[in-house]
């Protein structure tokens, strides 16, 4: 077995404690019942109303959270509780187990929450949104897993930043001022999802924001740069113990 | 090599090396070197063991000074985490795993392929019957355990583990310590940390103490005793005549300081070798017959605790 299949095989196995995969389950019905309140979009047209409502709420809330409660797990609690040390100690590179424990964070975030922006868009009467729902679910979840699993590598108190970053920088922050939301995963996912339905009346269009593919461009370089500093947090990494 | 501290064939050596926490120094210009055999590294809480070892492992950069394990610096060079192996102190393990899981997971990250190295690894700590119960429901001795099968799987050259023995039963103790006395005499380097100070003595040739984050002795357990011989120690003297004894062993020069307790003399002596002397010729002269005499600090236990004070 390779390094990098065996790093992804123990983040799946070890990382997302049963409570973890609770809240994940919680954040995907969320999703789902949002997506029934969209088939009473006061525009007539389920695609609009799924960008009205459900949309929302997975790109400002269910996103972010779900990926933060995946990305903190798959690094920033193993470095607290001080069960990182058996990776980090071993001859492995650093960037094999930075890129391993990313791509399982993405997977497991993507397997809980992609299927259940899929139903949301069924369920909202939007089918044909469906697709592009799912893509900019998935590039959103990779983008902030990078950015989380960053913040654990430079972060002692990893949860606490990834907050301030999530409801302070982005939503509050990101929501007056446009240069921030140009770099917040949250909006360019959002992007990704409006620039794939026509018509998109431009109140749901967020001024300065690149849209569909170009989002989707965007959020694979937000992702290397955030990869670029966890594995810099990873190589200045000190595992101290209570002990001294 | 005449400082006690060095070894000649050395795997580990630390050169001039601090460590600090902010205002806090837990190492300070601490300068060692490990071969093979088995190294006791002792101190009480707060010394800097863990410190040293997690520098040693590269889990710490030294604030000043460098460490070297096979020439291989552990922080920035990955391939000494090939020959170089820690098992921490904290508890803490993958608690979802099963013993086998993890094992096998840490032979993957060395590279080592196939099932029958961690399962090996799992018999050599007798894991073999509960290789596959999850390691959340172990108990604490059975966790030291899986993390010293998940160490040997790579087959290091040098071993360093963090207080080893903890929450091991006495037949685990025993068989641990027998198993780290066979890997230093395949050649290995092991440096071991406890509080169980006997066991260290029975474990570890080669003794380093450290206090304050500084070195305070090196060498064998003979010659540090040896080094500590005109230092203060107690011993404890029983004979049924107490008061009398106790009122001429005041007089003595070598004596600090006497206390009684039923047929029982405390004697805090600063020189017990001066004392092992006169005690014998006291005794005749007041016809007093000595049940025992035993000192009190024949161990590493109270050798470090002097050392430290």
């Amino acid at each position: 077995m390779s390094t990098a299949l065996a790093v992804v095989g123990y983040t799946f196995r070890a990382c997302l404690p049963a409570k973890r995969r609770l809240g994940l389950l919680v954040l995907a019905i969320v999703t789902v019942v949002f997506g029934a309140l969209a088939q009473d979009s006061p525009s007539g047209r389920a695609a609009i109303g799924i960008v009205e409502t459900p949309a929302v709420v997975v790109f400002a809330l269910v996103l972010p959270i779900g990926a933060l409660v995946v990305g903190d797990a798959v690094l920033g609690s193993e470095v607290r509780g001080g069960v990182f040390a058996f990776t980090w100690l071993s001859p492995a590179r650093l960037s094999t187990i930075l890129l391993g424990r990313w791509l399982a964070g993405t997977a497991m975030t993507c397997a809980a929450l992609v299927p259940a922006v899929v139903l949301a868009a069924i369920v909202g009467g939007a089918p044909e949104v469906a697709a592009s729902f799912a893509v900019a679910t998935a590039a959103g979840a990779a983008c902030y897993l990078a950015v989380f699993v960053a913040i654990g590598a430079n972060f002692r108190r990893a949860p606490v930043a990834s907050l301030v970053y999530v409801f302070l920088i982005e939503r509050l922050l990101g929501a007056a001022l446009s240069s921030i939301a140009q770099i917040s995963p949250g909006w360019l996912a959002a992007g990704v999802l409006t620039g794939s339905i026509d018509d998109v009346p431009d109140d749901l269009v967020r001024n300065g924001v690149p849209q569909g593919a170009a989002a989707v461009a965007r959020l694979a370089i937000i992702t290397v740069i955030a990869l670029a500093l966890a594995l810099r947090g990873l190589r200045r990494l000190r595992i101290a113990g209570a002990a001294d | 090599m005449s400082d006690p501290s060095l070894v000649d064939d050395a795997t580990v050596e630390i050169d001039h090396v601090s460590v600090w926490f902010g205002p806090k120094v837990a190492l300070s210009e601490v300068t060692c070197s490990f071969g093979p055999g088995v190294t006791g590294l002792l101190g009480p809480n707060g010394a800097g063991k863990t410190t040293l070892m997690r520098a040693i492992a590269g889990m710490l950069p030294p604030n000043q000074g460098h460490v070297r394990v096979e020439d291989l610096d552990p922080r920035t060079q990955r391939e000494a985490h090939r020959v170089l192996a820690l098992v921490p102190e904290d508890e803490a393990v993958p608690e979802a795993l099963t013993a086998r899981q993890f094992v096998r997971y840490t032979a993957a990250l060395h590279g080592v392929t196939g099932r029958e190295a961690p399962d090996a690894a799992l018999a050599t700590v007798g894991l073999t019957e509960v290789a596959d119960r999850r390691l959340g429901g172990f108990s604490k001795g059975m966790r030291q355990r899986a993390k010293v099968a998940a160490a040997l799987v790579g087959d290091p050259r040098v071993l360093v583990l963090d207080e080893p023995l903890n929450g091991a039963d006495p037949v685990q103790r025993v068989a641990l310590i027998d198993l780290f006395r066979r890997l230093a005499a395949d050649g290995r380097t092991v440096i071991v940390s406890s509080h169980v100070l006997h066991e260290v003595e029975r474990l570890a040739e080669r003794v380093i103490v450290l206090a304050h984050g500084r070195i305070a002795a090196a060498g064998g357990h003979r010659a540090i005793r040896d080094a500590m011989s005109d230092r203060p120690r107690r011993v404890l003297v029983r004979a049924p005549q107490t008061r009398r004894l106790a009122s001429a062993l005041v007089s003595l020069d070598s004596v600090a300081g006497v206390s009684i307790a039923g047929e029982e003399v405390t004697v805090s002596t600063t020189s017990a070798r001066e004392f092992a002397r006169v005690i014998a010729v006291l005794a005749r002269d007041l016809d007093v017959h000595l049940v025992e005499v035993r000192p009190l600090d024949d161990s590493l236990e109270s050798l470090f605790r002097e050392l430290v004070r």
